[in-house]
């Protein structure tokens, strides 16, 4: 087998599977905001393939890192090592509000069709059943980005009809003090600059229509069909522009990932084999 | 200040902080927390503390486990990788024995910008047509706490313009966070309070700015004229800190850039085991109460703080276990 080769079943996990796609929405030469986790790994998989030129920010202060060691939070001096520059959150959240950066990767406790994120709590906010971290930079980090991407668990009760509460704002959001949904792009007014781009969930990858802002299912993943992910949504899914299947992560990525990457295993944990 | 030894003691330090202090703290998320203050702070009974911060992280979930907290204000609060959310939040919220309000990351460190330069408030476009907007949440409104009768509490959450110098749409003016005492756990500080942080320095000169009175719990007090040999390697001047503490280990189980990593095992234990009320106490009992910070890294002892401690050329372990390998 060469290493160009896609993995064969039993060679990969679905963890895996979500990476490579979660890289494959970098390109070259772009300023990525990095999140904690599986985004981390991804932005840097993508970086050591096809995107070597991308920029990455970590939200507590450092530009430009080339980290050699996998950071686990954005606030690990792991994150220093090959920077530009190391400094904190408030000039990291400026040169995002500038408009410096082009995507975000993100993640999420619920989501609606229009793409707005819920991380705030579940249940009446007033009232909650459980409340949760809260937004940290997620809202910060979609305002202020031309693109991001959201990588979730996927689970009906989560891909809801109405989010518990909008921590993060989708194609179609909340105009105060009325709260009528309106669209985001005349909230936003000069402050636009995009919205979220993609959903990578643990059954597929989606997107949003360009001019309704509604979800779509773009790729499934194997084992998984667009009827069956459509019932996995408390929304009416459009699954009438389904591309196919996600891509298989080659050999090459996987030792990347493995090997490079996360040979601690702290994100990403190696396929069992007998 | 000058004309006095600003260095005290970690008891003395948590005195300062008085019941209603409204506090704020260095770093980010679960790297470079005043943990040691904070325990004393537990010791101490402290009550109806006001924690106003960036973002929260470990600390808090230690203050508010121990019913030291009347007003959480934030963005964020959980152990990164080893433990998913704020469980002590989660259950005072839920049993509604605390008072919680939101806005978002970038907000709160511009809220802290603002106080930090003597703005009352400042303009940003963030997180528009989300519920961190949504007047029915302005939890300190409801409660009744912008009447005006604490200066440093700001009469509305939010106000809206638009831009009226070059027509760029609506902004948002969030108001000036301020604090009575910023806590902060810094590597070095010198005898006079000038601060070098390793590393990312997060929020801490706002932060530091923002309060009224400032405390610095160090790692190492170092000769203040060998700080001022490279000036430009400092990150805040010795007249914006009051106080200085000598504490090593004092951010435990944080981490601290360049002396030792996070202790991922500590966290994901009081993660896992402070769920409840009985569960927290218990927690307390045999970590906090009863132990002063030596007793404490006695407790820890030698073997683990050598795993945790950093690697002086990396600045962070490499002994650690992080993941499953």
């Amino acid at each position: 087998m060469s290493e160009k080769d896609f993995a064969k079943a039993g060679d990969f996990t679905l963890a895996d599977l979500m990476t490579v796609a979660a890289a494959r929405e970098v390109n070259d030469h772009e300023v990525v905001f990095a999140g904690t986790g599986m985004p981390m790994v991804a932005i840097m998989l993508a970086q050591k393939t096809h995107a070597p030129n991308l920029k990455l920010i970590f939200e507590a202060g450092t530009f430009d890192g080339r980290p050699d060691v996998l950071p686990t939070s954005v606030g690990d001096p792991r994150c220093e090592d090959g920077a530009s520059r190391a400094s904190g959150l408030v000039e990291a959240f400026s040169i995002a509000q500038r408009g410096y950066v082009d995507l975000g990767f993100l993640g999420g406790a619920e989501v609606d069709e229009y793409g707005n994120v819920n991380t705030t709590v579940i249940g009446d906010y007033l009232n909650p059943d459980l409340r949760l971290t809260g937004s940290g930079g997620n809202p910060d980090i979609n305002s202020f980005a031309k693109r991001t991407v959201f990588i979730m668990v996927h689970e009906p009760r989560r891909f809801t009809k109405n989010v518990s509460y909008i921590t993060s704002p989708g194609w179609r959001v909340k105009k105060w003090p009325s709260g009528e949904f309106i669209s985001r792009k005349e909230l936003y007014g000069g402050a636009y600059r995009g919205g979220p781009s993609a959903v990578i969930s643990t059954a597929g990858v989606f997107r949003f229509n360009e001019d309704t802002g509604r979800m779509y299912l773009d790729t499934y993943h194997p084992g998984k069909t667009p009827e069956e992910i459509k019932g996995m949504c408390q929304f009416d899914l459009d699954i009438s522009r389904v591309s196919g299947e996600t891509p298989l992560p080659t050999y090459d990525q996987l030792r990347i990932i493995h090997e490079v990457l996360d040979p601690e295993e702290i994100f990403l944990p190696k396929v069992k084999k007998a | 200040m000058s004309d006095r030894s600003k260095r005290i003691t970690l008891k003395e330090a948590a005195e300062i902080v008085k019941d209603g202090t409204i506090l704020t703290f260095s770093g980010f998320t679960i790297w470079r927390r005043p943990m040691a203050l904070v325990y004393e702070l537990i010791r101490q009974k402290r009550k109806d503390l006001h924690l106003i911060e960036v973002n929260s992280g470990p600390h808090s979930e230690f203050l508010i486990g121990a019913g030291c907290v009347k007003i959480w204000e934030s963005c964020w609060i959980g152990h990164e990788l080893y433990g998913k959310y704020g469980a002590n939040l989660a259950r005072k919220v839920k049993e509604k024995e605390i008072i919680y309000e939101d806005y978002s990351h970038a907000e709160m460190g511009f809220r802290f910008l603002a106080a930090a330069s003597g703005m009352p408030f400042i303009a940003c476009q963030t997180s528009l047509g989300t519920d961190i907007h949504n007047p029915e949440y302005d939890m300190m409104g409801r409660a009744g706490l912008r009447n005006g009768s604490n200066p440093k509490i700001p009469k509305k959450k939010y106000e809206w313009t638009e831009d009226m110098f070059f027509g760029e749409g609506r902004q948002t003016l969030v108001p000036a966070a301020k604090a009575d005492v910023a806590v902060l756990a810094v590597q070095q500080v010198g005898e006079e309070g000038t601060v070098r942080i390793g590393g990312q320095y997060f929020t801490d000169p706002e932060v530091c700015r923002a309060a009224d009175i400032t405390i610095v719990v160090a790692e190492e007090i170092v000769p203040e004229e060998k700080l001022r040999h490279q000036a430009q390697l400092n990150n805040i001047p010795g007249f914006q800190v009051d106080y200085i503490v000598e504490c090593p280990y004092g951010a435990h189980p944080t981490g601290m850039f360049g002396y030792y990593d996070v202790d991922g095992d500590y966290l994901r234990n009081f993660y896992a085991t402070t769920r409840t009320q009985e569960g927290f106490d218990a927690f307390a009992k045999e970590w906090i109460h009863g132990l002063d910070h030596d007793a404490y890294l006695t407790k820890l002892g030698i073997p683990r703080l050598l795993t945790l401690q950093a690697s002086r050329a990396l600045n962070f372990s490499t002994r650690i276990k992080r993941g499953a390998k």
